[in-house]
């Protein structure tokens, strides 16, 4: 009885954070069609049946996001028929995916064995896995794949896989940060399968305080997409950005203050919204209220005055 | 409230004997001759002479960096020049002014002073040049104009389109004179250039193509540092915003950062615009569209590269930051190109290009040498000093060359096209471009009106 209520609380919390989890995650399948999601190839490789994404002929084509993403939660479940073979690219261009993303690898264990470097849950030929998952067929399996700038997890079953920090993986020094995300369709013999359903991403480059953090990135390769993200976020990044005019940090300082211009600049852009304008205005009046340093505050008071100015 | 009262003196005694407003030099000559101050000047004006050939011209250098050693090399080299005094911000720099000076003329004893208020207070000082940072190059003109001198200014002419206007209506109300320190004007090429384009051989001119190489590099994540002791920082500062000190804002790079100044765009805009503006004379811009990029490896927020269309009247600009696709000038680094009804006419500082059908020619003889030629550009200016007649590169002219960069980086930064009311000098619906034709100084520096 006591180990029952244990594993009642233990549930209760994990599914309370779940849920909260949860929310900032999207579908990125809508269990009827494909919408939103591109088969460049010739052949379709995918159809949808009963609510469930199907990779069954051969030679057909490989299915991608017409979205890109750069640092996400991506989270699906997947079902491989007995010997079935697919994959999932990350961070890379439909025309040339292997070359531009790489692939974790979606495999039945067997026929042939293939080692850590090639099995499910490897970034396939650079990364190898260092928990090697269960690879049952036949039944469903849950991956989380987690791009974090130079940082890439793969979990499966709620188990960590790979982790893979790749500025140090050579083979991976001109792979995209930044890309669609796509399915291999059936890349064993005919009449194999894949099967996916509960796809959902979290996209971490809309969460401002994760967008934050990237303005610390020396390397401008991670610290670029960062300002990028930031200005599609738009007001709600105002305050953050303002708290980084006072960081020790002179790559993030100068960051902020740059973003934080092209925000305002934007923002009173003659075809721009008033709402946006208004918005950006708040955001800079409250962030002004917050600030204690000087040179941040003169800053901040500059910019509001340009977002107030009119003709 | 004594510059007012030194005015006021001018003013009165000009009213009373219908004459123009004396200027210092003439009265620095009179208070010698008399032994008197201000009060007992009605009672002696005969006095009053003009600057004669005999006379010297007295010079004080504020900024006495990379430039300002050469205004103090130039100046120190004509027989009608003392150089009286020495201003900078920096020590160190300072105390090799007076070194490179003395090297030049061992007699010479220059009063040296950290702060230019001094210089603009002295009643012996004719002239000043200023090679500071561009955020003060308005101010000191400003204040030299204000206090009877003329002035010899480093380009850009100044740090905002405001001050352009400010500094012409201060030196117009005080009668003063000023060269901006674009010495390639002076020079023989763009003189002939000026005279080819005038003189109709390429026929109407339709386009021209201005370019500069090389950009604002990044300068790394420097650590905020305190200013060294020998240098004031708040003074360097000005009425720049506060910044804390690190090395690469100050001497030899401030240029790369927006609080200070433009980029290389700014730095090199007015010495290949001055070919377009002595040739063509490009009146009416109406729309300004610049596109570029900031560096992405350091601090420094001005442009890596930048394009710019304008839209003149009768005339399309283009700048660009690598040479444009057009003969002869992918060796340049910085170019002008011409493009006229019947030919093209290619040019750097020395060096013109000119085509013509197929045929490619470097002069054309039967133009006629019409413009006078320069004396040297420092010369011009100090002859414009005992003439009272304005120099080559005069305020004026200057402001006008200098507008459509200052225009051009506003557009740069707001990342749109932007479109201009030249009579009104403001921007048409856009209330935050118009807000970057001006900065407010940081206190207790203000801007005056004029």
């Amino acid at each position: 009885m006591k180990r029952i209520l244990a594993l009642a609380i233990v549930l209760a919390f994990s599914i309370g954070g779940f849920s909260q989890e949860h929310k900032q995650f999207i579908s990125l399948f809508n269990g009827k069609d494909l919408t939103g999601w591109t088969m460049p190839g010739e052949v379709p490789g995918f159809e949808v049946i009963d609510g469930i994404m199907v990779a069954e002929p051969s030679n057909g084509s490989d299915i991608f996001t017409n979205e890109e993403f750069a640092n996400y939660i991506f989270r699906f479940e997947y079902l491989l028929s007995e010997v079935g073979n697919s994959g999932v690219l990350i961070r890379c261009n439909h025309e040339n995916p292997w070359e531009t993303g790489v692939e974790v690898q979606l495999l039945a264990p067997w026929t042939p064995y293939r080692d850590d470097l090639h099995c499910t849950g490897s970034l396939y030929g650079h990364v190898a896995v260092t928990n090697r998952p269960d690879e049952t067929t036949g039944i469903w399996h849950q991956m989380e794949i987690r791009c974090d700038r130079n940082l890439i997890t793969v979990s499966v079953d709620g188990q960590v896989t790979t982790k893979a920090n790749i500025d140090t993986v050579e083979s991976m020094k001109n792979k995209h940060i930044s890309g669609a995300i796509g399915f291999q369709s059936n890349h064993s013999k005919k009449g194999e399968s894949a099967r996916f359903r509960n796809i959902s991403i979290r996209n971490l480059d809309l969460e401002p305080e994760y967008v934050k953090a990237g303005f610390f990135e020396e390397d401008a390769r991670y610290r670029k997409p960062a300002h990028e993200a930031a200005l599609k976020i738009g007001a709600p990044m105002i305050e953050p950005l303002a708290q980084l005019l006072s960081a020790k940090s002179p790559v993030a300082q100068s960051g902020a203050k740059q973003v934080l211009f092209d925000l305002v600049a934007e923002s009173t852009a003659p075809d721009s919204s008033g709402t946006k304008k208004d918005a950006v205005a708040k955001s800079l009046e409250k962030s002004l209220r917050n600030c204690s340093e000087a040179v941040a505050s003169q800053h901040l008071e500059w910019l509001l005055k340009m977002t107030k100015s009119e003709n | 409230m004594k510059k007012l009262t030194l005015f006021f003196n001018f003013y009165f005694l000009a009213k009373l004997h219908r004459m123009k407003p004396i200027t210092k030099i003439n009265r620095r000559r009179f208070l010698k001759t008399t032994g008197i101050g201000l009060a007992g000047l009605p009672l002696a004006t005969n006095a009053i002479t003009k600057i004669t050939s005999g006379d010297k011209i007295r010079v004080a250098h504020i900024g006495t960096g990379n430039m300002g050693s050469s205004h103090i090399r130039w100046f120190s080299a004509f027989p009608d020049v003392e150089t009286v005094a020495l201003c900078d911000v920096d020590k160190l720099r300072l105390n090799d002014a007076k070194k490179l000076l003395q090297s030049r003329n061992p007699t010479a004893n220059p009063d040296l002073y950290s702060d230019f208020r001094y210089i603009i207070d002295r009643k012996d000082i004719d002239v000043v040049t200023c090679a500071t940072p561009d955020h003060w190059h308005a101010l000191v003109a400003i204040m030299a104009f204000e206090s009877g001198k003329d002035v010899y200014g480093e380009k850009p002419l100044s740090y905002s389109p405001r001050e352009g206007q400010v500094m012409l209506g201060a030196m117009k109300h005080h009668n003063r004179i000023f060269q901006l320190g674009t010495q390639i004007h002076a020079g023989e090429n763009y003189h002939r250039v000026a005279e080819i384009i005038q003189s109709g051989a390429l026929g109407k001119i339709n386009t021209v193509r201005l370019w500069k190489t090389g950009g604002t590099k990044g300068l790394g994540f420097p650590p905020n540092e305190t200013p060294p002791e020998h240098l004031d920082w708040d003074m360097w500062l000005g009425p720049a915003p506060y910044s804390e000190y690190t090395p690469v804002k100050c001497h030899g790079t401030f240029r790369s950062f927006f609080d200070y100044s433009g980029g290389v765009f700014a730095d090199f805009w007015c010495h290949i615009a001055d070919i377009m503006y002595m040739s063509v004379s490009p009146e009416n811009l109406t729309s300004i569209d610049a596109r570029g990029e900031v560096p992405d490896d350091g601090i420094a927020d001005t442009p890596k590269w930048i394009d710019v269309d304008f839209k003149f009247k009768d005339l399309d600009v283009f700048w660009t930051t690598k040479p444009p696709q057009v003969p002869n000038a992918e060796n340049m680094h910085i170019g002008a190109h011409f493009e006229g009804e019947k030919g093209t006419l290619t040019c750097d500082y020395e060096n013109r290009i000119i085509k013509i059908g197929n045929e490619t020619f470097s002069d054309l003889p039967e133009v006629p040498k019409t413009l006078p030629r320069s004396p040297g550009h420092q010369r011009n200016f100090l002859d414009a000093v005992k003439s009272r007649n304005q120099p080559e590169s005069n305020l004026e002219y200057a402001r006008k060359m200098t507008l459509p960069m200052h225009l051009a980086l506003i557009s740069f930064r707001l990342k749109r096209k932007l479109s201009w009311d030249s009579t009104r000098e403001e921007f048409k619906n856009d209330s935050a471009a118009n807000f970057l034709l001006a900065r407010k100084y940081r206190s207790p520096w203000k801007l005056p009106d004029y």
